[in-house]
């Protein structure tokens, strides 16, 4: 057991560098800088800017400095915004892109839950239809169209939530509405297709000949196995939720760190972006590797550990 | 079916409880709840919200997080709109946009124009109670100057002696001659006469700092709690990336005039949810959503005004064709302005004939634009002839394939297509158009690899001589390869003249030499728009400069 995940925690170590040497590289390859502001300029001023942070350096002497920031978790001042350093950003951000995220990830994950079961449970039903109707759409509505239309319907015509800003938690309603419609589908069709064919395996026969009440088969037998691809995908989802999302962020006006992904490319803003990219990889792969030890307690069939260790 | 609602029943249940728990969650921020919420609710749905005990708030957009409240490292609108109303330079833009007294209550200049010598207000105070003096001014334009402080607007304050070999790591800072006499009294010796260097220290590049404060915590702009300023308001709270306080500043030395007694910028970058905002009350300006322009515009709360700037598009005269100026002029002539201003950009926007905006007023009272006239307006047969006529010259044929390359943008798009058909129409030549992410964009331009390109300009300070300098031999501005030795020579002269209507005369004929030769295209200049709630009044948008809340009121 330990030494699987010692083995784990040394490849999650070799994936994080190859991923930050990958984004140095590329970073260093697109053209433009980050003093490419529209104002005006002058060749005085950009050298200045550049011999303060360290862009006058050799390449190989700035990925030195760059991996040194991240030994060291001391990612320095962003350069779009020289009064936070990435560290502040992140650290100000991620709480509030989390708190946003978990909440979304609750509401999905018990509302495609349910509207999955329903739909399993009355195959080729209305309510089956219903479901996988309301699925199909939250899969096909992108997410800022449906936030353009709450804001509009909710917010402006009927006043029941505000519009936009963090504050709250009726603040919260419409973006978590918003950002959860598209995860819900997701899990709602993952498990309607694996709870029937749970439901036909013969352990579920079984039961029903046993007199089970079908309450008791249904959320002890069939769905605690129906469940396995959903936390296949929670891992991915959860990290990808989590650490925000530009668009929802931006139309709701939610001081998260979404932007940040993309606003730092944009920028050319490179602490930001080695910063953001280390951060979200290393979660990533944390929420991955939780997902695969969560798969050994919930199904006896995958005996990872054990094997490692015979 | 009484199993099925039991399941619904458990479930919605399951529901409420997160969402309970999940409340808790949020609410769990005091700051939130108390200080903001209780504002923002009084404001929701009734503009009255004077009555409530905060006295009369203004509620306004910044768009997003200022880049920083330094003033030798601010410089974007973002940062220097709120720092304008937060600090005060020794002239401050008048309600007529002309540099009046500020923390300065007179100067004098002397004969040949480069020493200027200012008198400081006994009264000028920092937001702390310390007196504002000249050694404020004095150390905050050394540190902007300063290589190792990297300010991108160091380039503004090289028209002081010794300023420009300092920030280039050539001099030295003894040599910058900015120096308090005593404590109000600052000289400041310019490295040769610059008519509009009183408009130049309007700009917020050039605020003081507070010496004792500044050198106690180099980081005293980051934060409220140690931010310390010299103007109409002082900075109450600032919850970064989410909104800022603005409160009237009692110590301010005009203080009397300054009839708000709070301002909430809060930071919404998306325009659709800005305007929505403004609908539903939260906001007392707004931008308008380019979609709902055409619907909008004409509305009786919407403020026009002009804003200094050109878009414009450059010609590489290192490429061909455009190395010929016929077949340059004959592109120009090609364009119909009023279409593009009218129909494609739309938001009330002026077409451009010439390169300077309207608002530069001369010596002699008139404006900029009217002494100079149109230089280049739509006449296609002019623009076939030329056309002919160069390509005559350049013995050519079959005219080189033309790329026209702008920055990717819906607007941009919408205006290079209306060219490329202009040309087609006009001339008969087919454009390629091609659109690249901005940095990309810039980067090849800068670098002389695009033929025909997109640019705008944004006046730093309010004279004519800020757009045309751009275009003498080897600025980092250029970007065309021109070089003409006679129009820098105009250039030198209509920055040092000392006769001003003999300056001014100097730029009237740069502007009508850079026409002739035609090394950019004009195409319109911009403007400001702005959704003002009822009785919000007094606001002052420069057309050069920052905006001013010192005279704003909520009615």
């Amino acid at each position: 057991m330990l030494k699987y995940i010692l083995k784990k925690l040394l490849i999650m170590a070799i994936t994080l560098w190859i991923i930050i040497t990958l984004t140095f590289v590329l970073m260093v390859s697109v053209p433009g800088s980050p003093f490419n502001s529209e104002g005006n300029s002058n060749e005085i001023v950009q050298a200045n800017l550049e011999k303060h942070y360290n862009l006058d350096k050799p390449i190989p002497v700035q990925y030195l400095l760059y991996l040194k920031s991240i030994v060291t978790l001391e990612f320095g001042p962003s350069i779009s915004q020289p009064n936070q350093t990435v560290n502040d950003m992140i650290g100000r951000g991620f709480p509030i892109s989390a708190e946003l995220g978990i909440v979304t990830v609750i509401v999905a994950l018990i509302s495609g839950v349910t509207l999955g079961v329903l739909a399993a449970l009355r195959h080729n039903g209305v309510i089956d239809y219903l479901s996988m109707g309301i699925a199909v759409l939250g899969i096909s509505v992108p997410n800022f169209i449906l936030a353009t239309l709450l804001i509009q319907q909710l917010a402006v015509n009927l006043e029941w939530f505000p519009v936009a800003t963090w504050k709250s938690p009726m603040h919260m309603v419409l973006p978590v509405l918003a950002l959860a419609t598209g995860p819900m589908a997701i899990i709602a069709r993952l498990t309607r297709s694996t709870m029937l064919e749970v439901l036909t395996q013969d352990y579920i026969k079984m039961a029903r000949a046993k007199g089970l009440s079908p309450w008791k088969i249904i959320v002890k037998h069939a769905l605690r196995n129906a469940l396995m691809p959903v936390i296949t995908v929670m891992g991915t989802l959860l990290a990808g939720i989590m650490t925000g999302s530009f668009v929802i962020e931006q139309i709701f006006a939610i001081p998260g760190m979404g932007k940040y992904f993309v606003e730092s490319i944009n920028h050319r803003d490179y602490p930001v972006i080695m910063g953001t990219t280390v951060f979200y990889s290393a979660f990533l792969i944390i929420m991955l590797f939780l997902v695969d030890i969560a798969y050994g307690l919930l199904d006896p069939r995958i005996k990872v550990m054990k094997k490692e260790g015979e | 079916m009484k199993r099925l609602l039991f399941l619904l029943m458990a479930v919605l249940t399951v529901f409420v409880l997160a969402a309970c728990t999940a409340g808790e969650d949020a609410g769990k921020d005091p700051e939130n709840n108390n200080n903001v919420e209780q504002p923002d609710n009084n404001n929701a749905g009734n503009d009255d919200s004077t009555d409530s005990s905060d006295g009369k708030v203004l509620y306004l957009n910044n768009g997003t997080e200022p880049k920083s409240f330094d003033p030798s490292i601010g410089f974007d609108a973002v940062s220097w709109d709120p720092l304008n109303n937060l600090m005060e330079g020794l002239t401050r833009l008048d309600k007529d946009h002309r540099a009046g007294p500020g923390v300065a209550e007179n100067w004098d200049i002397s004969e040949d124009g480069l020493t200027y010598t200012f008198h400081l207000r006994e009264d000028a105070k920092w937001s702390n109670g310390d007196s504002v003096v000249a050694g404020d001014f004095e150390y905050a334009w050394k540190y902007m100057l300063d290589p190792a402080t990297a300010s991108p607007a160091a380039f503004l304050a090289y028209f002081i002696e010794g300023a420009e070999a300092y920030n280039s790591g050539d001099g030295s800072v003894d040599d910058v001659k900015v120096t308090a006499k005593d404590e109000k009294t600052l000289e400041v010796v310019l490295a040769q006469p610059t008519g509009f260097f009183l408009d130049v220290l309007t700009n917020p590049a050039f605020f003081p700092i507070n010496q004792k404060v500044a050198e106690a915590d180099p980081n005293w702009h980051t934060e409220a709690e140690t931010f310390v300023g010299n103007g109409p308001f002082k900075l109450d709270s600032w919850k970064h990336e989410e909104e800022m306080v603005f409160v009237k500043n009692e110590h301010y030395w005009d203080a009397a005039t300054v009839k708000l007694d709070k301002v909430h910028f809060a930071m919404i970058n998306d325009s659709n949810t800005q305007y929505q905002m403004f609908e539903s009350g939260d906001l007392d300006t707004a931008s308008i959503p380019p979609e709902l322009s055409d619907q909008l515009i004409d509305g009786d709360n919407v403020f026009i005004g002009p804003y200094g700037g050109l878009e414009f598009y450059r010609f590489n005269t290192t490429m061909e064709p455009f190395q010929n100026k016929k077949i340059r002029q004959a592109f120009a002539y090609a364009v119909n302005r009023e279409d593009i201003a009218k129909y494609v950009v739309k938001n009330g926007v002026e077409p451009a004939f010439g390169f300077i905006n309207p608002g530069y007023t001369s010596p002699d009272g008139k404006d900029f634009r009217d002494a100079n006239g149109d230089l280049v307006t739509m006449d296609v047969d002019k623009a076939k002839q030329l056309l002919e006529e160069g390509m005559a010259e350049e013995g050519y044929d079959e005219l080189p394939p033309i790329t026209l390359s702008y920055n990717t943008s819906d607007t941009n798009k919408a205006v290079a297509e209306a060219l490329q058909s202009m040309f087609k129409e006009n001339l008969g030549v087919e454009v390629e158009l091609v659109n690249q992410e901005w940095n990309v964009f810039s980067e090849a331009q800068k670098a002389l690899e695009l033929q025909f390109s997109r640019s705008s300009f944004i006046n730093d300070y309010s004279d004519p001589v800020n757009f045309l300098e751009s275009f003498i031999t080897d600025s980092y501005m250029n970007r065309t390869g021109f070089s003409n030795a006679e129009y820098d020579e105009l250039i030198a002269k209509g920055k040092s003249e000392t006769d001003e209507q003999k300056r001014w005369e100097y730029l009237y004929e740069a502007e009508r030499l850079l026409a002739e030769e035609m090394i950019a295209m004009p195409i319109r200049y911009y403007n400001t728009v702005v959704l003002e709630a009822d009785g919000v009044e007094g606001i002052l948008r420069h057309p050069v400069g920052y905006f001013d809340l010192k005279y704003a009121d909520k009615k």
